[in-house]
């Protein structure tokens, strides 16, 4: 800390001094740290390798050929395989999971082109590892082209070579896996970086996750050769016909075909291929495991070593992980390191103005403060739909009525439009079914939105015309709102020309299209609910940070940096406090979180909302625990007031 | 009493009653006791496996019962907070969420939150963070002891091998480390940031109980069937030493409880014997220990000595505490937040709790205290 005093007044208080954070951040890309999870991964791969060619495939088989070429050359497959695999990785990681809010999105996730390559890549690396496995297997399995066993009647005949379809099934089975296991990758988000809930040593959270991967692991294969199994009773013919006919094999008939009931009831090919899919998916899943490790640990060691520091951190627009990371570190800062904190509430040497604690607390502010504004802005949807969704089952009151026929010719359709307009309404009032091309991006964001009012199907369909289904919407066209507002405006020009009747066509369309697609494309209420908190860890952060040392400055601020922002601070906290206190009693919300099933699949997105609820009120208790009575001399709004005496009568 | 014997052996009841810092849990009528951090309010459980919560404040005593709320072995409110309450059960931790202004006696049972993990009961201890922010429970017949997110339900296991399970906990108040007693003779001290431990054998028995200095720089311990206090110094917590205990080579014994007799104004009293629990409050300046004679010939007795930790360690006797003909004391507690000295809180074997005060002025806190003296202020200790 001597050097931080010496130094000129740049923003951030010195190259080396204590807020310096881990280099995660300073490298401005994930390379050294992918290249060190692919070092460690490497050698525990090819430790895995042998291990489990030495203890599953050669039990069947001779020790003798451990180290013949072939094993060699596997063993090189495998490495790139897991290169290929680890890039894959860095290029789809996530820190805010993309939660899809309707089976609609999903598919349009899965039918996305980066997801299309991911899963081709993945089935290739998975068939690779499938014929790995298979050469080192030997026995029945190591060639796709055998001699045809001989038959008697022509005994002097040239051996003619036929197709080895187990080891077909094999190379089958490792491409099945691999797509059933990128397909899980996107449906389970197993992207997302789980950051943990106590700080660990990489290794004990490494060791203390394994036997849950082993378990995990032989489970899904089990699965996946089953499925495996049945895809290929049904649809197996095909590429044996293909393989064969281009590589000029024959079938050979005096063997059991394998896409048959009693081909498939084999217990060895079974126990090979469910044995090979334990192998591939524990090689993948350690190769992500070690990513998200060295990715979410903050590690000390490297502290000293860096030239970047977190108050220009926050305030630059970093990657996202490395704003998570920094925001972790300011956590972990403000509640362990008296250094690091006295550093925070320090004066920069001429001049004497805190621009760490500015900067830090106004980035830690505008985050909360977003927050609100997204919680607000969800409220007043949700308030608007229910509105709207009251008319609904009433009709003919609507003010809108008659706003939209006076845009229709009265001569020709008046009366059938009436009829037409308004059955539906008689017929599906309640009916939960979400209009499929109600703009999904708003109504995914703003949460509970089910746009069911019929209404809103017929106000959209020219926008619907106009614009053309959109199936997938990445996360940066998420926040446009407010669309619905503009549609009515777009309709009335629509309908004053000669094209009275299209919308009635359109909309009777789209009714049915509703019915049909009300399945797929319906809102999901807990989907929704969890897309607006996916990024909640970053506000728990902040508001941990925030709170400890808004604490520790009872104390340790020795020049009062920290009391100048104290009614802001208590401004946007108990703001916050009261949007999301709302938010747990709108409807659809449940106040207790979903059971999480200790799986490997990490899954605490999902209940991100809570913590946040948790660490918002134990951070506020933190101010006003430590100030107690000062607090009365904080200037804030009466309303405020009262809340905060509430908190320091621990009614709250 | 079960000593070293492997847990498994046991009925989940008699774990309890072997671990639990309630001197006869399964015959008297209070089982755990918990004051809340910040208010004078506390909980109390029953031998009915309801639990009371008495609050200054207010005139209604709610009642908290759970189909689950079974054979109860320890409590404890959740700092900064207003009033979540985790309570040790035999076969899970529950976590009662209660309205701080309800009016309501019989909270439903919808307001506890149900924390389970198989292989993790009996729960027979519990500490919270003094932070807030997770919850450890531990079980004598489970390896880990686990921490919980409690508002998630998403818990971490923190696993050793060797020593059997985790009996007893003690968050040091200052935040920085766990002690966590096993059912074999040894105990570990965890650090509380990067969950690192240092691993102490004792010489005799299991760590039957222990207590932190209000700075977490000073751990006294008992061990079974001793009837000494252990002290076991650790360098003092900066934030930077990230995942170190340091705790010093041996630990020392700082007071001998054996039988002594004692000159009393009713003759001559033979007093002495095993630490069953002890509670140090929070400025560090009382130290109170139950004294459990053997059976039929010493009678179990409080002991309270004056205590110092800083330039150097002193403990000094300062008296002791009995209650009414005939009652044994069970549990104590001190007042976290009592603001004229220390509230040593005894609850008796006859069902009764009483609050003992002691005024003075802490070298810590400095307080308003208008008549600081040094004296014991017994309430309602019958002599």
């Amino acid at each position: 800390s001597s050097s931080a005093a010496s130094t000129p007044s740049t923003r951030c208080a010195g190259s080396r001094s204590p807020l310096n954070i881990t280099p995660l951040y300073a490298l401005s890309g994930l390379l050294l740290t992918d290249s060190v999870v692919f070092s460690v991964t490497s050698c525990v791969t090819v430790v895995l390798l042998q291990c489990s060619e030495q203890y599953f495939f050669l039990i069947l088989d001779s020790f003798n050929d451990l180290y013949t070429s072939y094993v060699i050359f596997c063993i090189l497959l495998m490495s790139v395989v897991i290169l290929v695999i680890s890039i894959f990785n860095v290029e789809f990681y996530a820190v805010v999971p993309s939660i899809p809010c309707s089976r609609l999105a999903l598919i349009g996730k899965i039918i996305h082109p980066q997801q299309v390559i991911h899963s081709v890549a993945h089935a290739v690396m998975g068939m690779l590892v499938a014929w790995c496995a298979a050469v080192m297997t030997k026995g029945k399995f190591q060639f796709l082209a055998v001699p045809c066993t001989p038959s008697e009647s022509l005994d002097d005949a040239v051996p003619q070579m036929c197709l080895n379809e187990h080891h077909l099934f094999f190379l089958l089975s490792g491409a099945f896996m691999g797509y059933s296991y990128s397909l899980l990758y996107l449906i389970n988000n197993m992207n997302y970086l789980p950051f943990p809930v106590i700080q660990q040593y990489k290794y004990l959270r490494f060791r203390r996750s394994l036997p849950l991967l082993v378990k995990h692991t032989c489970v899904e294969s089990l699965y996946f050769v089953r499925n495996f199994c049945v895809t290929y009773y049904f649809f197996g013919y095909i590429p044996k016909v293909w393989i064969s006919t281009t590589m000029d094999l024959h079938i050979d008939s005096k063997l059991h075909p394998l896409d048959t009931l009693t081909g498939l009831l084999d217990l060895s090919l079974f126990y090979h291929a469910w044995l090979c899919g334990v192998f591939l998916l524990i090689t993948w899943y350690i190769v992500f495991l070690c990513f998200a490790l060295y990715n979410t640990t903050s590690d000390p060691t490297f502290a000293e070593e860096t030239d970047q520091c977190l108050p220009k951190i926050l305030n630059s627009n970093p990657p996202l992980i490395i704003k998570f990371l920094a925001l972790q570190d300011l956590m972990l800062l403000s509640q362990y390191s008296p250094v690091r904190r006295q550093e925070v509430f320090s004066l920069s040497q001429p001049g004497g103005h805190p621009h760490n604690w500015t900067a830090i607390s106004r980035e830690c502010l505008s985050l909360l403060s977003d927050l609100t504004q997204r919680l607000i802005a969800q409220q007043e949807a949700a308030a608007a739909n229910g509105r709207a969704k009251q008319p609904a089952g009433e009709l003919k009151v609507t003010p809108q009525t008659p706003a939209f026929f006076l845009v229709l010719n009265p001569k020709t359709s008046m009366s059938s439009l009436v009829k037409s307009s308004l059955m539906p309404l008689k017929t599906s009032p309640g009916s939960d079914v979400g209009s499929p091309f109600s703009s999904p991006a708003l109504s995914c964001k703003m949460g509970i939105l089910d746009v069911n009012s019929p209404w809103h199907g017929s106000v959209q369909s020219s926008q619907v015309t106009r614009r053309g289904p959109k199936l997938w919407t990445s996360g940066s066209d998420l926040q446009m709102n407010g669309s619905h507002h503009e549609s009515f405006p777009l309709l009335s020009a629509a309908g004053v020309g000669s094209e009275a009747v299209q919308p009635r066509v359109i909309y009777t369309w789209l009714q049915n299209k509703q019915q049909q697609n009300a399945l797929i494309s319906s809102q999901h209420p807990e989907a929704s609910i969890q897309a607006v908190f996916s990024d909640a860890q970053m506000h728990i952060w902040a508001l941990e940070g925030l709170s400890h040392l808004v604490a520790a400055s009872f104390t340790e601020d020795q020049f009062g940096v920290v009391q100048t922002t104290l009614p802001a601070i208590l401004n946007t906290l108990l703001t916050l406090q009261e949007v999301v206190d709302r938010h747990f009693k709108l409807p659809h919300v449940s106040s207790k979180p979903p059971r999480i099933s200790g799986s490997l699949v990490d899954t605490s997105y999902k209940t991100l909302r809570f913590a946040l609820r948790a660490s918002l009120k134990t951070a506020l208790y933190r101010i006003t625990t430590v100030f107690g009575e000062h607090l009365n001399a904080v200037q804030v709004s009466t309303e405020h007031k009262k809340r905060l005496q509430q908190f320091l009568e621990y009614k709250e | 009493l079960i000593v070293n014997s492997s847990p498994p052996k046991l009925t989940s009841e008699d774990m309890i009653a072997a671990f639990s810092q309630a001197v006869d849990w399964a015959g008297c009528t209070i089982r755990a006791f918990a004051w809340h951090p910040h208010t004078s309010k506390f909980a109390v459980a029953l031998l009915d496996d309801s639990i009371r919560v008495y609050n200054s404040n207010s005139a209604t005593i709610p009642s908290l019962k759970h189909r689950l709320q079974r054979n109860v072995a320890a409590m404890a409110w959740k700092p900064l907070c207003a009033s979540i309450l985790a309570v040790a059960c035999q076969s899970c931790v529950l976590v009662w969420h209660l309205d701080p202004t309800s009016l309501s006696t019989r909270p439903s049972s919808g307001c506890a939150q149900v924390l389970s993990y198989p292989g993790h009961s009996p729960v027979t201890s519990l500490a919270w963070a003094p932070s807030g922010e997770v919850l450890l429970s531990a079980s004598p017949v489970n390896t880990a002891m686990l921490v919980w997110d409690v508002s998630t339900e998403n818990c971490v296991q923190l696993q050793w091998f060797g020593g059997g399970g985790v009996t007893y906990l003690a968050w040091s108040p200052d935040g920085s480390k766990v002690l966590a007693a096993a059912p074999s003779a040894v105990f570990r001290v965890w650090e509380a940031q990067m969950w690192t431990c240092e691993r102490w054998p004792t010489i005799k028995g299991r760590c039957q109980t222990g207590c932190w200095s209000p700075d977490g720089s000073r751990l006294l311990f008992t061990v079974l069937g001793a009837s000494v206090i252990y002290s076991l110094s650790f360098s003092e917590y900066r934030g930077e030493m990230q995942g170190q205990v340091g705790g010093s080579k041996t630990a020392s014994i700082v007071a001998d409880l054996s039988e002594t007799t004692f000159e009393t104004l009713y003759g001559e009293e033979r007093i002495g014997g095993e630490i069953h629990s002890m509670v140090w409050d929070p400025t560090g300046e009382r130290l109170a220990v139950i004294i459990r004679g053997k059976k039929e010939v010493l009678q179990t007795v409080i002991a309270v000595f004056r205590t110092r930790n800083s330039p150097v360690f002193e403990l000094l006797p300062c008296g002791f505490l009995r209650g009414e003909c005939g009652a044994q004391p069970q549990l104590i507690a001190f007042h976290p937040c009592f603001k004229k000295g220390a509230l040593l809180t005894v609850c008796w074997s006859t069902g009764k709790i009483s609050h003992i005060p002691f005024f003075f002025m802490s070298a810590h806190v400095p307080c308003t205290s208008s008549s600081p003296s040094p004296v014991i202020a017994s309430t309602s200790v019958c002599e």
